[in-house]
């Protein structure tokens, strides 16, 4: 668990970060978001220290992050930052397994680690464990930050922008293998994003940030319905806060069992968001889809009214 | 590809062409009867007369035949014949000696000096076109190296060069010696020091700005006046603390060569060193920290490997400058092969010059060529 109670960071007379408190419960992703000098990047480096606070308390597990030795401390949380980090003399294996070593772990402890990790990430470790991070495309760079900041097996994993500078389809990946790592894992995750797709699509807890402050912080669904003000009504997108919420929903939450009516000729998948389903509707021009699971079996079926989720 | 391939290789042919026209209008050779005589200078037709003159351009115009198609196979019998011609330089210059009377003196003319300028020019050209790996190439200088020691050993008595060398092969070996040891102390301390520099400079602006200025001002002062200027001083200290004349420290010798110098070699060693700390990617320091490595292990294990190559960088610059730098310190009675250079020019004895002056531009490429080998070996690394 992560706490932070009216903490401040000042550069000078400059305030970064304005008195804010947030606590991330343990397994919960959480996800910074807001506008570039907004003080996430700030809020994140704080925790583990590379960046120190000038007012008020940081605590994990309920124990203040001063009080451990800040080499110690960054040891046992994992960081993932945007451009990777990699050290470009290290070979994948060898930058993996940096803070098992750090920490003194066995050779062999540590070259199992390195295994497992790199098969987690669906890196085969023939083919990279000893390549060199220019040898790398971006998104298996960025995938072997993530498995060097899981290494150790911290319970707290700070991720400063990771996928920024990856192309859209490549992200998108990326999003879905981490969500599936934090299924199986149940990391205490504090994420910082500007892009807000990015931030729904990963968030337990959004939380948006502005001129060193947090505006609101909630699940994605409480922020889309009811944002406190037209600032994070705009974050959110506006009047396209309608898709950005069906892209939270999935079909199955919306279908209904087939019904005596013929099927409709269109189909759509059980476990794609509504956003796309919508999207399947006003391409075919049809107010109804039947839904088929993954063996492409019809198993219910999706109106445009129960769609948008009117009662009537 | 091939229609790449098929166009003539401009540079090789040029070089031959040059190279004919040389070899057949310029003085290939000096005929002196003594040491104190200038010598008439021949060419090479009236040396061993126009048919093994003529003989001579055979491969230099096969090369160029060859360079008009440049397909590989052409390129390596290209090679061969290139390596040819500089193993068959001495062999022709064996074949001068043998008409020569005892006494007599041989000079290299301006034609063969421009003919292995030209020839070695080709062989360049020649392993950069085939691709070939750096051993390769040197291993093709030793056909050439072999050749020419063989002929030194059994017909080349009379090149003036080496009846210089015979007189002083004592000193020689000695003056090389001195040289490497002047150098080499010098450039040492310097990394020594440049490399403190360097850290004191990354923590503080202020001894960066001032460090900077002190270097900056001292590579202006040339290099005579530098010496000239040591004298006095170090003159001074001499006289009064007994151990360091004990140590044979003096107004001249080798105390103010070695200290200008170490003075010389300052800047390009802590620029280098400097600028290679700082240019480190600060993502990958950043990541570091931030994976928990403490500040040691990040300068030991980050930020100096990935300096590595440009701080060996600027230890070769400083080294081939100190190389050279060396030669002129044998004015103030420092040594080295700078010796020979100042003993030549005082005598008018060119030959003497050349003893000087060529171990110093072979040690320079040796050294050079050493330290390019081993910042590639280091980048290996995957830092490019």
């Amino acid at each position: 668990m992560i706490e932070l109670f009216d903490v401040t960071k000042r550069f000078g007379e400059e305030v970064a970060v304005d008195a804010i408190s947030l606590r991330v419960q343990k397994g919960e992703l959480c996800v910074l978001v807001g506008t570039s000098g907004c003080g996430k990047s700030t809020t994140l480096r704080m925790i583990n220290r590379l960046i120190e606070h000038s007012d008020g308390e940081i605590h994990l597990d309920g124990q203040p992050v001063r009080t451990f030795d800040e080499v110690t401390l960054r040891r046992r949380i994992g960081y993932v930052i945007q451009n990777t980090g990699l050290f470009p003399h290290w070979t994948v294996a060898r930058n993996i397994g940096l803070v098992p070593r750090l920490l003194k772990w066995p050779r062999a402890q540590v070259r199992e680690r390195v295994e497992t990790l790199m098969a987690l990430l669906g890196l085969p470790i023939e083919e990279f464990a000893a390549k060199y991070p220019h040898q790398l495309s971006g998104g298996q760079a960025q995938r072997v930050g993530v498995a060097r900041a899981l290494a150790a097996d911290p319970e707290i994993l700070l991720m400063d922008e990771p996928f920024g500078a990856l192309d859209p389809i490549t992200r998108e990946a990326l999003q879905h293998e981490l969500l599936d790592l934090q299924a199986r894992l149940h990391k205490t995750i504090v994420f910082v994003t500007h892009d807000m797709d990015e931030a729904l699509a990963l968030a337990d807890r959004l939380v948006v940030m502005r001129q060193g402050r947090i505006v609101q912080q909630g699940p994605p669904l409480e922020l889309l319905h009811e944002p406190v003000d037209d600032f994070v009504a705009s974050m959110l997108g506006g009047d396209a806060r309608g898709l950005k919420e069906a892209a939270l929903t999935r079909v199955r939450d919306r279908m209904l069992p087939l019904g005596p009516r013929l099927l409709a000729h269109e189909r759509v998948a059980v476990d794609v968001p509504l956003n796309q389903a919508l999207s399947l509707m006003l391409w075919h021009r049809v107010d109804r889809l039947t839904v088929v699971d993954d063996d492409d079996i019809p198993i219910g079926e999706l109106s445009l009214r129960r769609l948008v989720g009117s009662k009537a | 590809m091939q229609q790449a391939r098929s166009k003539p290789n401009a540079v090789l042919l040029v070089l031959m062409l040059v190279g004919v026209v040389a070899w057949l209008t310029l003085p290939a050779i000096s005929v002196a009867p003594n040491r104190i005589v200038p010598g008439t200078p021949q060419r090479a037709q009236e040396a061993l007369g126009w048919g093994v003159a003529l003989l001579a351009t055979v491969p230099m115009l096969g090369v160029a035949t060859l360079a008009w198609r440049p397909f590989t196979w052409h390129l390596r019998a290209a090679l061969v014949l290139v390596v040819g011609l500089l193993a068959a330089m001495p062999l022709w210059l064996s074949g001068v000696a043998a008409t020569l009377e005892a006494a007599s003196r041989l000079g290299l003319g301006s034609a063969l000096w421009l003919l292995l300028f030209l020839w070695l020019l080709a062989l360049i050209e020649l392993r950069a076109r085939l691709a070939l790996s750096r051993p390769l190439g040197w291993a093709l200088l030793l056909p050439v190296l072999l050749a020419w020691w063989v002929c030194l050993m059994q017909w080349l008595a009379p090149l003036a060069l080496y009846r210089e060398y015979q007189v002083r092969s004592d000193q020689f070996v000695g003056a090389i010696g001195q040289h490497l040891a002047l150098v080499g102390s010098a450039v040492g301390a310097a990394l020594l020091l440049g490399v403190c520099l360097a850290l004191a400079m990354r923590r503080r602006a202020g001894v960066r700005r001032v460090g900077f200025g002190i270097l900056n001002f001292l590579q202006t002062i040339p290099s005579i006046a530098l010496f000239g200027l040591l004298l006095a001083p170090l003159a001074w200290l001499a006289s009064r603390v007994e151990w360091l004349a004990a140590l044979g420290v003096s107004g001249i010798g080798w105390a103010p060569a070695w200290l200008a110098l170490l003075g010389y070699s300052l800047l390009p060693m802590v620029r280098n060193t400097f600028v290679a700390l700082e240019e480190v990617d600060p993502a990958v320091i950043e990541a570091a920290r931030g994976m928990g490595m403490s500040q040691r292990q990040v300068f030991l294990q980050v930020r100096l490997p990935l300096a590595l190559p440009v701080v060996l960088e600027g230890i070769r610059i400083t080294t081939v400058q100190a190389i050279g730098l060396t030669a002129v310190a044998a004015l103030i009675g420092a040594g080295g092969l700078g010796t020979f250079i100042f003993q030549g020019l005082g005598q008018a004895a060119m030959d003497l010059v050349l003893l000087g002056a060529l171990p110093i531009i072979a040690l320079a490429l040796m050294v050079d060529a050493l330290l390019s080998a081993l910042a590639d070996w280091l980048r290996q690394g995957g830092t490019t």
